[in-house]
């Protein structure tokens, strides 16, 4: 019973894949490619691992559903005549190309699936020593306390991703996503609540990333996903530079991990060792900020973000 | 067929279909999300390998899930993902404003 859910999803995943590819139009594309998304996330949870779910969800199919959708949409306000113009490519090479990676691919799984994993692989080592620590998330504690450069480069990756898109748009003015602010009545009531109950999540999120799934990078997420549904509903407005307070917001997360890491190389004589339980959670709190300001202006197009007038 | 040779097959067909959209698309947007699909390919190898039967019985006695060492790569894996696409998606914005078309030149 369970094997014949993992092998619809499995199609589902192929087929959606397919059409994400080589469908007909560019918006049905993305749209493919965020349903894509989603059911990577079950796939996620089938396979035990929750965290990856979350994540899948929120960042792999919802936020970069929404920077896709965003750039659709600049480009056929530049060119609407353009919009259906997807035409593909010929080449000979491809077809077989990519079915002799298919079959390479799938013959190195099958011969890794046939190893046994010896004993004291980095999991289990990592597994045993979170055990004298008071994390119960494993995933967290191997970002943090193993793998601490990772996570650290990782937030870079994030800030320079932005810092990027930030250098190309030039001198222009940020186009602003909606022409503007809604005057529907229901947006409020709708924006009164889920904008709310975000945080909430968000703030969650974060706390259960200690002990169950949960974490930074899922709470930025979500975070972010508010701070999007008020860049579309025309509450926030695009500004051409960040202002103090957003670059402090921006870069939060790399000052306080990076600060920290080198208090610690000073203290402790190891660089990014966590002193304990409440670094842990202030990493993530500077992480989960930066992350969702990052996100939320990668969106927007923008330097920044004011309120709407 | 247990259900981790499932998932390793999809991934496997997964990276197949992105590699081959990645060759034949002719929008830039689509080659992202071919990339992207060939991406998820790779996380989804990663993590299923990890969590095998073998692995999973071994997994069960300890009462977690699959390795969080490839969980934590995945993680990492997946946010960078999200800022590789964000900056190409700037410059893909970019490339339409100053040229006017949205295609790479073959060479």
């Amino acid at each position: 019973m369970s094997l014949a859910l993992d092998v619809l999803l499995a199609l589902a995943l192929v087929v959606l894949a397919i059409l994400t590819v080589a469908g007909p139009g560019l918006f049905r594309a993305i749209v493919m490619f965020i349903v894509f998304g989603l059911m990577m996330a079950l796939a996620w949870a089938r396979l035990g691992a929750p965290d990856l779910a979350l994540a899948e969800a929120a960042i792999g199919a919802g936020i970069t559903g929404a920077l896709l959708l965003g750039a659709f949409r600049a480009l056929v306000r530049a060119d609407p005549a353009k919009r259906r113009a997807a035409f593909r490519r010929p080449s000979r090479l491809a077809l077989p190309v990519a079915v002799l990676a298919t079959v390479l691919v799938a013959v190195l799984a099958l011969a890794l699936a046939e190893l046994t994993p010896g004993p004291g692989t980095a999991g289990a080592l990592a597994r045993a020593a979170l055990k004298d620590v008071e994390l119960g998330n494993a995933v967290t504690g191997v970002l943090l306390l193993f793998r601490g450069y990772d996570t650290l480069l990782e937030i870079v990756v994030l800030l320079a991703a932005w810092l990027g898109a930030f250098a190309l748009r030039g001198d222009e003015p940020p186009a602003p996503r909606t022409e503007s602010a809604a005057t529907v009545p229901l947006l409020d009531a709708l924006l009164a609540a889920v904008v709310p109950l975000a945080v909430l999540v968000a703030v969650y999120l974060l706390r259960a990333g200690g002990h169950a799934a949960g974490g930074a990078f899922q709470a930025g997420a979500v975070l972010a996903a508010a701070l999007v549904l008020l860049v579309l509903s025309g509450r926030l407005r695009p500004t051409p530079a960040p202002d103090l307070p957003q670059r402090v917001l921006l870069v939060l997360g790399v000052v306080v991990f990076g600060l920290l890491g080198l208090a610690m190389l000073i203290v402790a004589g190891q660089m990014l060792a966590m002193p304990g339980l409440w670094a842990v959670y202030l990493v993530e709190v500077a992480m989960m900020v930066s992350i969702a300001t990052t996100l939320a202006l990668l969106f927007a197009g923008a330097g920044g973000l004011r309120r709407a007038p | 067929m247990s259900t981790s040779l499932v998932y390793l097959l999809a991934s496997a067909a997964l990276f197949g279909i992105g590699l081959y959209g990645l060759l034949t698309a002719a929008h830039v947007l689509r080659k992202l999300l071919a990339l992207n699909v060939m991406g998820g390919a790779v996380f989804l190898l990663l993590v299923t390998r990890e969590s095998d039967s073998k692995l999973v019985t071994l997994a069960a006695r300890d009462g977690a899930a699959p390795d969080p060492v490839a969980q934590a790569l995945v993680l990492t894996g997946i946010v960078v993902a999200v800022a590789t696409t964000a900056f190409a998606l700037a410059l893909m914005v970019r490339l339409h404003a100053v040229s006017g078309s949205t295609e790479l030149d073959d060479d």
